[in-house]
């Protein structure tokens, strides 16, 4: 069957249009065909067949046609594809050439999240989840029918453009987003670590997206300025679940909660992404200079709003009327700011030399509320009189980058820079300020028609002022003495990725060979090497390397071959310790160290052939992917744990983590066969098979014995398919 | 608040004034100036230099053919907005004359042919495009980490036929444009964990603009997050209770072209966020496959517990459990 991109390309060599229709020409293409399967996954095992498209076993439609003028001033494009499917799209381009366009495109996305999804929940009420009362034996989930968990997308696109003059582009666009459906959430009732239970939460969510641009280009100067709004609308206020542990105290595990039903709450409420509003205008700007030199800028404000109301601190009536549970506002006032500004400027004052210099400041200002909050409730299940506060995130990132590229004739040319980065943050982050610098090596080859070289070396290294392990709770737990913070907070040998010192190498090579013109190889290659200097525990190294080859080759005008192979592997390592507390005694123990290297390995194979067999009258394709991921966590104690309990010592002694693999292949190959002038037909055939290992989702249960949770227990089920594609299409001009 | 990062606001914000009115001031008073860094058009020619594009035609018909189903073809030839666009072929080759006098064989008469063997500079065949091409999508291409490679308009555009649907590209679709060069983001797109990439219903373009923009990664908004809430504007905010890492960058977690980790994550959980958890009040274990380690490990691991990670807007949200 056509695709969107496959029909249009069809229709990209129209002979002149000869139909006539009211003075306009017309020239355009039906197609129409129907999906037959060989073999065919069960639902329960579609979530990977399906994960982002409808493949029913029906008819389908595809059309696009065009009307224009003769003299090709003005044109109107209509088209659509996968019609009657769930991931259908259609568009709708006119205009009057060279003066103004007028777009309008409206696709359906599907995201099949899981196909095997069981759960006792209904629904009575939109965002509320209830369950049988008295509630049923946790092993009772096991039953329940399989549902799938779906979201749907709908987006329509707006867009004019207008050039009243060539040195003028006027552009209004509007987006609209409809999300429905459903995803997996859950919700814990217990205490900390203690029993949650996954649902399917419903997606009712619009985002408004409206933008204006215009961009003038003068004689040696340009002017562009635009203006963007974001609306987001959630249509769920909150979500309301009931607690699958209530009054299920007996028997005790496996079949029932024990004593996660002490105390349960009868239900309990999150709260959804609140409504949220932002303004973005910028300007931006471009001037020719002396020295044949480029200056360009560009400073850009925005403002993101959101004053939603809260929600009460529980739903759960015991604990609601206690006096530190009264808010102390009704919603946040929620303001943040953004001011990018970037100055470039790239100068060429010697024929072989261009220099390049950068600035980049990007200011995130949080100026939303902080407020204090005298006490709260954990999972609507036990109050707590402690004062929090919540904090403001803002940071300043600056960028700056100068080089200089000397070109060595035509076929080779270097670039030699350096550059800086610098975090300002906020005083409730670890690390207030933070600098990384960077030096830049480039070399471009081309000796030959034949052979083109890029090779890439750029060094770094990240420099911080001070760790400050605290910072956070010090500041989110109001009047807590910081000598005790320790006792509940983060291990103050931690070193966080995101903000520590680190070094990092990064060295990335490709070629391209083209012995005769038909023939085109393509190696690749890249490393990259993050080292956390500094760090005892947490992220210590990550280490990424990727190899590719990528041949295609046209030995003539009607037959083509292109084959490709990628391998990509990673592997992070980290550091960590158990560390556990009893009232306040905090049991740090070395020999509870564990660290953990995680390694993936992923290839990636693709090839493809095109040929003409007959021409004009007889067209194969073939088309063929082939993916295998392996992930491994490897997970160990440097010593055996020998400190404190028995029982902490197993808490802290590393676990064998399962590798999780999968594999996926794609095979296509259609035929396509014009057996009339204006008739083609089409016979494709595909096969699908999906492999995957996790024991994280392997056969997982909503009720595992021993554990009082409750999973939706989806997994992403192997599966293979196999279908047959007929296809007809009827082509006028 | 006071601190370093307002002192450096402040800063910032003086050098941008500063920057700002410099730009402003050399727009104002350079704006005429004929040194230029790009020519804007094909070196001058007297008009008897030029053969017209009839003449072209006599031996290129079929690249003529299909030039005049391109969207730039069919204004060139029928609709054109200017004298430079009456040119049609000699518009962007140059002069043709020359080349036709000289028995029109390959790589003669001056002509610049955007093929391979072409020796005209880079930056001169770039300009040649730029001419008309300067504003909009290609307004920050000058100093973009593309052009600064030598990437020129023809080694991703196929200006002569419609060999993709849309933009004329020179493969049949972006994907296998922009993986001639990016071919381990190319290679991403068939993990089990991914943007709609494959069945068209997103582009590398969703995200970036190949021509340059103000970010060095390309991305079309201000900054990675911005990008990111076009489609997930819920993740936005301002919440009550944010998620530092997640404020600065989607990206700290996630691996947007492709991953297999649920939901394009970079490390599989809890290890991703015991790379910056280890803590006491929650003890930072080495969970593995065992019944004790069960509910921190299956299903959504974490996120079973802590739902509202990106971000909670609940009065008692602050662990992102509510």
């Amino acid at each position: 069957m056509a695709s969107a991109a496959t029909l249009m390309l069809a229709l990209a060599y129209p002979a002149r249009a000869e139909t006539q229709l009211y003075g306009f020409n017309v020239e355009g293409e039906f197609d129409l065909g129907g999906r037959i399967y060989i073999e065919r996954p069960p639902p329960e095992e579609r979530s990977i067949f399906e994960q982002y498209r409808d493949l029913p076993e029906a008819p389908f439609g595809a059309f696009r046609f065009r009307l224009f003028r003769p003299d090709e001033s003005y044109s109107l494009d209509l088209g659509g594809y996968n019609i009657g499917q769930k991931d259908q799209a259609y568009f709708l381009s006119t205009g009057r050439l060279g003066l103004w366009n007028f777009d309008f495109e409206w696709d359906q996305i599907p995201h099949t999240l899981s196909t095997d999804a069981r759960s006792l929940y209904t629904e009575p009420s939109v965002g509320v989840f209830s369950l049988p009362s008295p509630r049923p034996p946790l092993s009772a989930y096991n039953l329940a029918p399989f549902q799938d968990v779906r979201t749907e997308w709908d987006v329509a696109r707006f867009s004019v453009t207008v050039t009243p003059t060539l040195d003028l582009d006027l552009k209004a666009d509007y987006t609209l987003t409809r999300k429905n459906g459903n995803r997996p959430l859950s919700m814990a009732f217990g205490s900390p670590g203690n029993n949650f239970a996954e649902f399917i939460q419903p997606i009712d969510q619009t985002i408004h997206d409206f933008r204006l641009r215009a961009s003038y280009a003068g004689e040696g100067w340009r002017l562009q300025g635009s203006y963007a709004l974001s609306i987001f609308r959630n249509g769920l206020d909150s979500l309301t679940a009931a607690n699958p542990c209530f009054g299920l105290q007996a028997p005790a595990p496996p079949a029932g909660c024990g004593a996660d039903a002490t105390g349960a709450p009868a239900s309990g409420r999150l709260s959804v992404a609140p409504n949220n509003i932002a303004h973005t205008i910028s300007l931006a700007g471009a001037v020719i200079l002396p020295l044949r030199t480029q200056l360009s800028a560009n400073v850009s404000y925005s403002l993101r709003m959101q004053d939603d109301n809260f929600l009460p601190h529980t739903n759960n009536a015991a604990l609601a009327s206690s006096p530190s549970l009264v808010l102390p506002r009704s919603s946040l006032d929620g303001i943040v700011q953004t001011v990018l500004f970037n100055l470039n400027a790239v100068s060429r004052p010697l024929a072989p030399l261009t220099l390049t210099a950068k600035y980049r400041l990007y200011d995130l200002i949080d100026d939303s509320k902080e407020l204090v909050f005298p006490g709260h409730v954990i999972n609507d299940r036990s109050l707590v009189n402690e004062p929090r506060v919540n904090g403001q995130w803002g940071y300043l990132k600056q960028n700056a980058e100068l080089d200089g590229r000397w070109r060595f004739g035509e076929p080779v040319a270097l670039t030699a820079g350096g550059g800086w980065e610098r975090w300002d943050r906020d005083e409730h982050r670890e690390v207030p300020t933070s600098n990384e610098y960077f030096g830049k090596a480039a070399l471009d080859v081309t000796p030959v028609d034949w052979f083109l070289g890029r090779l890439t070396y750029i060094p770094s290294f990240r420099r911080i002022s001070e760790y400050n392990t605290e910072a956070h709770l010090q500041h989110s737990v109001v009047e807590e003495d910081p000598s005790s913070l320790a006792g509940q907070g983060q291990s103050v040998l931690l070193r966080k990725f995101d903000e520590g010192d680190r070094d990092r190498q990064r060295v990335d090579l490709m070629l391209q060979f083209t012995p005769i013109e038909t023939l085109t190889i393509s190696p690749i290659g890249g490393y990259r090497y993050d080292d956390y200097i500094n760090s005892p525990l947490g992220l210590q190294k990550v280490e990424t390397w990727t190899a590719g080859l990528d041949i295609g080759w046209s030995p003539s005008e009607w037959l083509s071959f292109s084959i490709g192979y990628e391998y990509e592997f990673v592997e992070s390592r980290q550091q960590s310790r158990s560390r556990e507390q009893t009232g306040t005694t905090i049991f740090d123990f070395a020999d509870f160290t564990w660290t953990s290297k995680n390694v993936d390995r992923i290839q990636t194979v693709y090839a493809g052939i095109r040929a003409t067999l007959i021409p004009k009258v007889l067209d194969w394709t073939v088309d063929l992917a082939y993916s295998s991921a392996n992930g491994q966590v490897n997970t160990s104690n440097p010593t055996k744990p020998t400190s404190g309990t028995l029982a902490q010592q197993t808490s802290a002694t590393a676990k064998p983590f399962p590798s999780a693999d999968d594999s996926l292949i794609r095979l296509g190959t259609a035929i396509r066969y014009a057996f009339a002038k204006r008739w083609t037909a089409t016979l494709a055939y595909a096969f699908e098979k999906f492999e995957g290992t996790d024991f994280r989702t392997d056969g997982l249960n909503p009720f595992v014995p021993g554990v009082t949770s409750i999973w939706l227990g989806s997994d992403a089920r192997d599966y293979t398919a196999q279908y047959v594609t007929l296809g007809l299409s009827y082509r006028f001009d | 608040m006071a601190g370093p990062a307002v002192r450096m606001r402040d800063v910032g914000s003086a050098l941008g004034a500063i920057l700002l009115a410099f730009l402003f001031l050399g727009l104002a008073s350079c704006g005429q100036s004929s040194r230029v860094a790009r020519p804007a058009q094909p070196i001058p020619a007297p008009a008897e230099a030029y053969a017209g594009s009839e003449a072209c035609q006599q031996c290129h018909k079929e690249e003529f053919r299909k030039f005049g189903a391109t969207k730039m073809g069919r204004r060139f030839l029928h609709q054109p907005q200017d004298q430079r666009e009456a040119l049609a072929c000699e518009n962007c080759h140059g002069p043709a004359a020359a080349h036709i006098d000289s028995g029109g064989k390959k790589n003669t008469g001056g002509l610049i042919s955007f093929m391979k063997g072409d020796r005209t500079p880079t930056e001169q065949r770039t300009a040649i495009c730029l001419g008309c091409h300067e504003k909009n999508a290609r307004f920050f291409w000058e100093g973009s980490s593309h052009e600064a490679r030598d990437v020129t308009c023809t080694n991703c555009h196929h200006v002569h036929e419609n060999l993709s649907p849309r933009h004329q590209l020179a493969k049949r679709d972006e994907i296998q444009t922009c993986g001639q060069c990016h071919a381990e983001k190319r290679a991403q797109q068939w993990r089990i964990s991914r943007h709609p990439l494959l069945e068209g219903k997103m582009s590398c373009s969703s995200c970036h603009n190949p021509h340059g923009t103000v970010t060095p990664q390309l991305l079309k908004e201000n900054s990675v997050n911005e990008t990111c809430y076009t489609c997930h504007a819920e993740k936005r905010g301002p919440f009550l209770w944010e998620h530092a890492p997640v404020t600065e960058s989607c990206t700290n977690c996630h691996q947007p072209h492709g991953s297999n980790h649920e939901a394009m994550l970079k490390v599989t959980k809890p290890r991703l966020c015991q790379q910056c958890h280890i803590e006491t009040r929650h003890p930072t274990r080495p969970y593995g496959n065992d019944l004790a380690s069960k509910k921190f490990v299956l299903g959504r691991a974490c996120n079973s517990c802590h739902v509202n990670i990106h971000g909670s807007n609940h009065p008692s949200g602050f662990a992102f459990t509510r």
